[in-house]
């Protein structure tokens, strides 16, 4: 009967139940839409760092790592090799020959470290061939002589990539719903060459109303993107007895991930065209990148290798990554902690409105107690009052905020305007959000949690109620 | 055989500047299945008299004894328990739960009770039959008027079986026609179930029903009658 009254004393005052309801049901929404917005980026954070960047473990030359020296190869190779293929942990392994070079055009130079991979290998530990851009090559799939990968940004600075509105650009604008009026106000930068993005969209800003770069602009964009692929790029760089070697490479595709460091570091080239250049035998590498079958075996694999051969260097992706991993560790207190702060904010307004009940209910509860309702059960009574007016609230908000998440979890959330500077911390500039069920277990503790901690000043009120004088006020 | 027995009882209220004697001194008995009307003028002590009974107040001195248990020596948790299954009142604006239908308002005290369900559908039934109601029982309070919503204020004093009802002003905010069924019911009641009544009241048509007079002044008895 408590629970009963308790339920139906909620919608007493219908209304002013309804504010707080409300209240709770917005503020859970935001909380559990932040937190699913927060372990997506995170997660995919996670995903680039293991999944595309640097696979769970790494082997090197412990001196590699101080300094980037062609000779400071991985030893024991092929002990090494046999012993990761008789480890059932690990899923696959890929080696890579790693050098420090300069990359040059006649348009641009920067310097890069060219990364000479076994391609089936490779994608076995990298998912990088996933981020070939549409309309820029492919993962080595062209079989020409010298081929390599290069990042957008990399594209960028070597002036590969240039915004153009060729005829075809004008077609797949009208595919793509661009109003004729639009595009015929292009129709003056028709084949004039950009070499960057902001020189481009500077003169389309001032050919295009401010309505009209805001709406189409990023389609515009995507359609006048050429790079000119097959085009050579010469790397410069010392080989094996010290001598200074340059070889030119031809783009093959351009690749971009979420993490604009990693991209304007990296190409990829075969290691067999590279190790020959470099005096490299096909054995001699430095780097091996390894993916587990289960990344929670990390710790145990790494010390098993490095206590196998305590020659070389092991490390893991959280110390290769430790921002990413760092976040990973403290991520799942942050989402709680989000929500800590706003039920604590949403316990002064269920506080209030608790109060205001007591206060309107002084007859009634003096009337309780003189017959014989004792302390616990006032007590608890006010306690489930609270419980379920912070509970249906929450129950709900919960309910829209996982539908939020799985809806943008499908759609992605843009951050693109804002995105370079994600990027360029190596968070995606489109986020999947994704929550976990344990997180709603977790919220609804917290939510039951706050219910019984606002319901005690309430309650202590209602308890210190004399029966007698209570009875006798006038509601 | 005595349901109340009241010794030497003083209550005293005072402040920093006065005191003020509000019970003086009063002994009195009440029997098992009496229909008892406390009267006297405003302030004469009548609430304040039966607060005390009804274990909702301290006496400054002296005993009472309910069932041979002395209520001056109970703690407030004690007491609360000993109001649970001793005592009904019956308030004078009836104080029902108004998110409560009229059945839900008598069956609560039974379940505070610890009574299994049945015996609770079936005393709840019982009762609020005997007041005139079983044809309102899933009503609220608010779909009752003053005299049906008093009915189910005695009906749930009635339902736990109480040693004693204390009723104060009972009938203060009923109609003459209302009054009259109401103490009819409870008349009905008393003689049927022989659960002693008392009451506060300065409502003749209470008194003219009571079988034993009361009247209080200044806190003394100042007449204790046998009228019928």
């Amino acid at each position: 009967m408590i629970w009963s009254i308790a339920w139906k004393n909620v919608w007493r005052n219908r209304k002013r139940s309804l504010i707080v309801i409300t209240a709770v049901l917005l503020g859970t929404t935001a909380g559990v839409f932040t937190s699913g917005l927060m372990k997506g980026w995170v997660e995919q954070r996670l995903r680039s760092a293991v999944y595309t960047e640097q696979g769970h473990l790494k082997i090197y030359n412990p001196e590699f790592l101080n300094n980037e020296e062609i000779n400071n190869i991985i030893p024991q190779s092929s002990n090494i090799e046999e012993y990761l293929q008789n480890d059932k942990r690990i899923k696959a392994f890929s080696h890579r020959v790693k050098l420090m070079s300069m990359a040059s055009t006649s348009r641009g130079n920067t310097a890069l470290m060219l990364q000479g991979i076994d391609v089936e290998k490779e994608k076995q530990v990298s998912d990088l061939y996933k981020f070939i851009l549409p309309n820029a090559g492919s993962y080595f799939a062209d079989g020409g002589s010298y081929p390599i990968i290069i990042s957008d940004k990399t594209a960028e600075q070597l002036r590969i990539k240039n915004y153009t509105m060729k005829a075809e650009t004008f077609d797949s604008l009208r595919n793509a719903g661009i109003p004729a009026s639009v595009s015929e106000k292009l129709k003056i930068i028709e084949n004039e060459r950009f070499n960057t993005e902001n020189l481009f969209k500077k003169r389309l800003s001032e050919l295009l109303s401010h309505k009209e770069v805001k709406k189409y602009g990023a389609e515009i964009l995507k359609a006048a993107k050429h790079y000119r692929l097959n085009s050579k790029v010469v790397f410069t760089f010392t080989d094996k007895s010290d001598e200074l070697i340059s070889q030119a490479f031809k783009v093959c595709g351009v690749f971009k991930t979420s993490n604009t460091m990693f991209d304007q570091m990296n190409a990829y080239v075969l290691q067999s065209d590279l190790a020959p250049i470099a005096g490299l035998t096909a054995s001699e590498y430095h780097e091996t990148g390894i993916l587990l079958n289960d990344g929670t075996l990390l710790e145990k694999v790494k010390s098993d290798i490095g206590n196998t051969f305590p020659d070389i260097n092991v490390l893991s992706w959280k110390e290769l990554a430790p921002d990413a991993a760092m976040t990973n560790d403290y991520m799942g207190m942050y989402y709680y902690i989000i929500m800590g702060f706003i039920l604590f904010a949403l316990a002064f307004g269920i506080i209030n409105t608790m109060m205001m009940s007591i206060l309107e209910r002084t007859k009634e509860l003096g009337m309780l107690m003189a017959i014989g309702m004792n302390k616990t059960r006032v007590f608890s009574m006010i306690m489930l009052e609270t419980i379920f007016l912070t509970l249906v609230g929450a129950v709900i908000g919960m309910l829209l905020g996982w539908l939020s998440v799985v809806i943008t979890g499908h759609t992605g959330l843009d951050f693109s305007s804002v995105g370079e500077g994600f990027e360029a911390m190596g968070w995606a500039a489109i986020v999947y959000p994704e929550i976990d069920a344990s997180f709603f277990f977790g919220v609804t503790l917290m939510v039951v949690a706050t219910g019984i901690l606002s319901s005690i000043l309430p309650a202590r009120k209602a308890l210190k109620l004399n029966p007698v004088e209570a009875i006798r006020i006038d509601n | 055989m005595n349901v109340i027995e009241i010794k030497d009882l003083v209550k005293i209220y005072s402040n920093n500047v006065m005191e003020v004697t509000a019970v003086d001194n009063v002994n009195l008995t009440i029997e098992k299945g009496e229909f008892t009307a406390i009267v006297g003028p405003s302030g004469s002590g009548k609430t304040t008299l039966l607060n005390m009974i009804g274990g909702l107040d301290q006496a400054t001195s002296g005993q009472i004894l309910v069932d041979g248990v002395d209520v001056s020596t109970l703690n407030s948790k004690q007491l609360v328990d000993f109001r649970l299954h001793n005592i009904g009142f019956v308030f004078q604006s009836y104080n029902l739960i108004p998110v409560l239908t009229a059945s839900e308002n008598v069956s609560f005290i039974m379940e505070m009770q610890g009574l299994d369900k049945a015996t609770i559908q079936s005393r709840t039934t019982e009762i609020l039959t005997e007041v005139g109601l079983g044809d309102r029982m899933e009503s609220r309070p608010n779909q009752m008027s003053g005299g049906q919503q008093q009915r189910v204020a005695v009906a749930r004093a009635m339902a736990s079986r109480p040693k004693f009802i204390i009723a104060d002003e009972p009938t203060a905010n009923l109609d003459s026609k209302t009054t009259e069924k109401l103490l009819d019911i409870m008349e009905e009641l008393n003689e049927k179930e022989n659960i002693t009544f008392l009451f506060s009241t300065h409502d003749q048509r209470v008194v003219n029903k009571a079988r034993r007079i009361i009247v209080l002044e200044d806190g003394k008895i100042v007449k204790d009658e046998k009228v019928r």
